[in-house]
């Protein structure tokens, strides 16, 4: 009994020294928990802010895929057939000759493939507000090449790039942008089919008995 | 008394949406001589669609064209690239078309801005254009887009 007295003394005193030390610690209980508070906002904003940017997409720049070879011509001349003069791989552009027998044809294509996120849903997206991606733009760029001597097919190239750049409420690239990118990028990649290629074309149309271009032209 | 708001309330809404769609005439073909390149550029009128006309331009012709609109350019298609712009308040977009292409189609859309809408001009294949520009208004089933000057 008396125990259990002490018992009930210990826990009233420990009650009491808890209810006693009210008044004098609330303010540090305050203090204590504003702190937590504001600790806890801190992190909150912190972790709201990595998943922000953590979780939006990262595209790569506009820039192509491949990487840029300084262009020289080719080891021969050729005449355009078919194509743009100002719209060609920088070997083949180099390598233009009107009294060529030697033809080039050059075709390019693009499609496009936009996306965009519905206005719905990045209205209420908070991410939205902090630049995340609304959306990109893509563009693939289909290229095909052919070199034909008289009626002998020396070379036949085709290549296909997809460049893609997102935009977002701050920042946006035009349609024009992608689409020289991704132009840019499937003729470097022709140029460098092109370059692995030089030495049997030149042999080819050596062999074919045309007179080299770069010496006619000379 | 309170279906007489919703009522209100529900028809206000109706005029509202359908007083903001274009007028005019029914989407079609339109005709070119051989050396012109046609690019119908189209706005589908979606919920929410912003209300801004921005011009677009493709070649030397421009035109505004608002939610549930078309215009059909012909441009004369020489050797050149035939550029179609729209510029915004705060952005503008640009779009090339190749001098050989003889029918185009690109769709006006409006994305998110800082303050006003931003255009694009996003272009689109034929079937798709095709189905989009005869299904033109969210609200009106089967609804072409309709002919602005």
């Amino acid at each position: 009994m008396t125990f259990l007295n002490s018992a009930n003394a210990d826990s009233r005193i420990k009650l009491y020294s808890y209810d006693s030390s009210g008044p004098a610690s609330d303010g540090s209980w305050a203090g204590k928990r504003g702190v937590v508070m504001r600790v806890t906002f801190l992190l909150t904003l912190l972790l709201a802010a990595a998943v922000a940017y953590g979780c939006s997409v990262q595209q790569p720049a506009v820039a192509p895929a491949v990487a840029q070879a300084p262009a020289r011509p080719l080891p021969f001349k050729g005449r355009l057939a078919q194509g743009d003069a100002s719209e060609l791989p920088s070997a083949v552009a180099m390598s233009l000759s009107s009294t060529s027998s030697v033809t080039f044809s050059y075709r390019e294509e693009l499609t496009h493939d936009d996306y965009h996120v519905p206005l719905i849903v990045s209205a209420f997206d908070p991410v939205t507000y902090v630049g995340a991606p609304l959306g990109d733009l893509g563009v693939t760029a289909f290229a095909s090449l052919s070199i034909v001597d008289g009626d002998k097919v020396l070379g036949d190239y085709t290549a296909k790039v997809h460049v893609s750049k997102s935009y977002s409420l701050y920042s946006e690239p035009t349609h024009k942008e992608v689409e020289q990118a991704a132009r840019a990028a499937v003729r470097e990649k022709i140029d460098q089919k092109l370059y692995r290629d030089a030495d049997r074309l030149a042999q080819a149309i050596a062999g074919s008995g045309t007179l080299p271009s770069r010496a006619a032209d000379k | 008394m309170n279906r007489q708001v919703a009522a209100l309330l529900f028809g206000t809404a109706t005029l509202f949406i359908a007083g903001c769609a274009v007028q005019g005439r029914p989407f079609e073909k339109a005709s070119a001589p051989p050396d012109n390149a046609v690019i119908y550029v189209y706005r589908p009128y979606h919920y929410g669609s912003s209300l801004l006309r921005p011009a677009v331009t493709c070649g030397e012709d421009s035109a505004r064209i608002g939610p549930g609109g078309y215009h059909a350019f012909v441009v004369p298609s020489g050797h050149e690239k035939i550029v179609c712009s729209v510029e915004g308040a705060e952005t503008g977009d640009q779009v090339e078309i190749d001098p050989q292409t003889r029918v185009y189609y690109i769709r006006e859309e409006f994305g998110w801005g800082v303050l006003t809408g931003h255009p694009h001009l996003n272009p689109v294949d034929t079937d798709q254009a095709h189905t989009e520009i005869l299904d033109c208004f969210w609200f009106r089933h089967s609804s072409p887009c309709v002919q602005e000057p």
